[in-house]
Parts: structure tokens; C-alpha cells; sequence
């Protein structure tokens, strides 16, 4: 299995605020990866930095063994990696169908009836064919994350980044969004997700990673991260949420 | 009280000619006003030093200065400088650059009001800058930027009255040749008041119904 992310040593600060403090990360093709940890210890920062969403102060990232920096193409490059956001970022003025259309389109210059045909199967795929016509707005949060989900994949990426996927949504509504999420790993899809459903980690993950304050403070197989955690942090944090 | 105002209804087609120049410059001082504030926008959240500050310096200058100054400046202070304006490019330009610099700051509101998700999200598809701009945030943006444009509109269309102090014969300077003559200044001026309310007032009318539509979609 050949790796297709890998950070080094990358440093990120907001100002005097450092998130990342020489994080260091490898991703093997086909691995579901869960990032858990407290709030601010860099999780989705470092989502953000796999795509280039943040430039970070000093490290290396490497997509598919290519250096990602300020001179890259980092349209093409976002391109390969698809990102679900927490809360959705549906384009409010476009149908369902069109928000998933809109990428394939515009980015990569596909016929209306290729990218048509694309988006009604990916629709159906997240158990949504009926809503093609709706606008973001006439959905439940669970159908809009569904259907961004449709749309980050729609420009069928070798890697999917999940931020917090579920985090805005009422807890009955949880279900199906995870459920599409299951769907996409059974299918081998490399997947990155930062979220609190330890059910979904256990069940899906190969490696689960904690976090604290920006650096990885631990990680493992679930079964050894949730049953017998070594660092006290981890102890803690686990406890808390059990709670 | 002696009002008379036949004397105003005498002279409606040539208050409407009046009319007529008024609705001009202000169409394409809107229309050049337009093109400065979408380019000063787009300068002013760009993060490019120079263009950025730039349009900041635009904005400030402008809005901290009186239009009729501006005008003047264009008009009778150019050709001091060698650069004589036809009375007509003057006034619209000087209009233009004024209204420019309001529009400026509207629309830039308008993209900031977009939710910033949107440009990640569009970002992370693979979009540029400019494809999530004109796709994406534009048309977002244009809903918060109809409301605060259409006063900025009308704003344009009663400071084109100014216009008529750089000699050009619209709506306003129209009416005061009508007093040199006839000596009915209030009669003339309710009049032209009145003739300003009504091209607000279809103006008015027509962003109303725009406005409406927006929001249904």
C-alpha cells in the first residue's frame, strides 16, 4: 500500500496561537484514519492543511509523494481530495442536483449531460434521488450533509476529508449521514475523519488518533485507544465523553 | 397667495428635456459608477498590498469629500493643469467617481456577508479564486447588495442636480432657466421636485419588484 498523504515536522500558528507543533502524519491509501481529541487541539487544522485550506508556517506535506506548497496547483490538487464540512456549505442558490453538478462542470469542463448523469447516481447513492429539484434550504441537515458528501465525491477524489461531519446535526439525523459514510469506507475509499462518534471510530477505523494540543499524544487500533489508552490525557479526554 | 401654475405645464417638454439629460447622466454615471465599485471591491478584500490600499485610499478621499468640491475639481481645476473635460464628461465622470466609491464599500459588504464557508467549500472542489467568485459568492452576494444599490441609485440620481453647476442642462438647471424668465420660482421648483420624485419613484418601483423576486429563489 503506497502512502498518499504524508505530513513532516509541519508547524501551524494563528497568529501567536500555535495549533500544529511539529505534526508529523502518514496516510496509506485505502486507511480510514479518526482523529478525536478536545476542542483546539488542531484536528481540523489539520484537514485544512491537507488541502491547502491553511498554508502552514514551516514543515512538509506531500500529496501522492508531490510536495504541496504556495507554487502548486492547488486546484488540481484539491481536485484529488474531497472535504465534507460541518456545517455542509451547500450553495444555497443552487438545486441539489446542481451543487453537485457545479465542480464536474466548471472544474473539470464536463458536458451538462456527463456531469447530469454523475450527480443522479451519486444522489442515489446517498439514498437522495428524490431530491434532485430541492434547494440546501428544503432539506433536513442530515440530507444536506448527504448530499455534500455527493458533492465532495462527485469529483471522484482519492481521498476524503470529514470535518466534524456530524457535529451540527440533531442526534436522530446522525445516522444517515454515518451510514453513507460506512457505505464509502466498505467501498475502500481513503478517508480522514475528526468527529465524536466513538461508535462510528470502533467500527470503522483502522487507526485512531489522539489529539491534544496540537500534537498526536496518541494512537492505535481502536481496541487499543478505547480499551486500554496509555497517556493519561487520553484517559481523561475518553472519560469525559463517556460522560 | 398667487400661484400660477400654468406656467409650469407650459414648459413640461422642455422640463422633460431636462428630465431626459437628468436620467442620462445618471445612467451612465451609475453605469461607470458600477464598474469602479465592482473593481474597487474586488481591490479592496483582495490581498494584494497595493490594490488593496489603493481602493481604501479611493473610498476615504471620496466619501470624505463634498461631490460639488469633486465636480469642480474635474471641471474648473483640471484645466489649470492643461486637462479640459466637456462639461458632460465631467459631471458624469465626477458623479461616476463619487458614486464609485459608495458602491465600493456596498458590494464589498455584500462578498463579506457571504458566509466564508462557502469560498472553502468552493475552494475545495478544485475551483479558483475567480470560478468560486463569479459561481459562488457573486450571486450570493448580489442579494445582500440589491437593498443598500438601489439607495445608492436614487442617491445618484438627486446629486446629478449638482451637475448643473458644471453648466450641463438637466432637470434641475432647466427649471432655474425657466425662472430667469417667468420669475415662478416656487411653482417651478415644486415642479422639478416633482418630476425627481416620479424617476425615483419608477426606480423605486422596479428595485421593489427585484428585490421581491431575489428573495423567493
Amino acid at each position: 500500500m503506497s502512502c498518499i498523504v504524508e505530513m513532516k515536522h509541519v508547524f501551524k500558528s494563528f497568529g501567536a496561537v500555535e495549533v500544529l507543533k511539529d505534526f508529523n502524519l502518514q496516510l496509506t491509501e485505502g486507511e480510514k484514519v479518526v482523529i478525536i481529541g478536545p476542542s483546539g487541539s488542531g484536528k481540523s487544522t489539520v484537514l485544512r492543511c491537507i488541502n491547502r485550506l491553511e498554508t502552514i508556517q514551516a514543515g512538509t506535506i506531500c500529496f501522492e509523494g508531490q510536495e504541496i506548497n504556495d507554487q502548486s496547483n492547488l486546484c488540481a490538487l484539491r481536485t484529488h481530495i474531497g472535504m465534507v464540512f460541518q456545517r455542509f456549505n451547500l450553495f444555497p442558490h443552487k438545486t441539489t442536483l446542481e451543487n453537485i453538478m457545479e465542480a464536474p462542470l466548471i472544474v473539470k469542463k464536463m458536458s451538462p449531460a456527463e456531469a447530469e448523469k454523475i450527480a443522479v447516481e451519486l444522489l442515489a447513492r446517498v439514498g437522495l434521488a428524490d431530491k434532485r429539484d430541492s434547494y440546501p434550504r428544503e432539506l433536513s441537515g442530515g440530507q444536506q450533509q448527504r448530499v455534500a458528501i455527493a458533492r465532495a465525491l462527485a469529483m471522484n477524489p482519492k481521498i476524503m476529508l470529514f470535518d466534524e461531519p456530524t457535529s451540527a446535526l440533531d442526534p436522530e439525523l446522525v445516522g444517515e449521514v454515518l451510514g453513507v459514510m460506512k457505505d464509502l469506507a466498505r467501498e475502500g475509499m481513503t478517508m480522514v475523519v475528526v468527529t465524536h462518534e466513538m461508535a462510528f471510530a470502533r467500527e470503522v477505523a483502522d487507526r485512531v488518533i489522539f489529539m491534544d494540543q496540537g500534537i498526536i499524544m496518541e494512537e492505535g487500533t481502536p481496541a487499543k485507544i478505547f480499551e486500554a489508552p496509555t497517556q493519561e490525557r487520553t484517559q481523561i479526554f475518553l472519560k469525559r465523553i463517556r460522560h | 397667495m398667487n400661484l400660477d401654475y400654468s406656467v409650469v405645464f407650459a414648459k413640461i417638454p422642455i422640463l422633460l428635456e431636462g428630465c431626459w439629460v437628468t436620467l442620462q447622466i445618471s445612467f451612465f454615471a451609475l453605469l461607470l459608477g458600477m464598474v469602479f465599485g465592482i473593481a474597487g471591491a474586488l481591490c479592496r478584500i483582495s490581498s494584494n498590498k497595493v490594490l488593496n490600499s489603493g481602493a481604501f485610499f479611493y473610498v476615504w478621499v471620496i466619501r470624505g469629500t463634498p461631490v460639488m468640491v469633486q465636480l469642480f475639481i474635474l471641471y474648473f481645476g483640471l484645466p489649470q493643469l492643461g486637462i479640459r473635460l466637456p462639461s458632460m464628461v465631467a459631471g458624469v465622470l465626477g458623479l461616476a467617481i463619487n458614486t464609485g466609491a459608495y458602491i465600493t464599500e456596498i458590494i464589498r459588504a455584500g462578498i463579506q456577508a457571504v458566509d466564508r464557508g462557502q469560498m472553502e467549500a468552493a475552494l475545495s472542489l478544485g475551483m479558483s479564486y475567480r470560478q468560486a467568485m463569479r459561481r459562488i459568492i457573486g450571486p450570493q452576494a448580489v442579494k445582500f447588495c440589491i437593498p443598500p444599490l438601489v439607495n445608492q441609485f436614487i442617491m445618484t440620481l438627486k446629486n446629478s442636480s449638482i451637475a448643473s453647476l458644471v453648466t450641463i442642462t438637466e432637470l434641475f438647471r432647466t427649471g432655474e432657466q425657466i425662472i430667469y424668465t417667468t420669475f415662478r420660482s416656487f411653482e417651478v421648483y415644486t415642479a422639478v421636485a416633482v418630476f425627481y420624485l416620479i424617476m425615483n419613484s419608477v426606480f423605486m418601483v422596479i428595485a421593489d419588484k427585484l428585490e421581491r423576486r431575489m428573495a423567493r429563489q
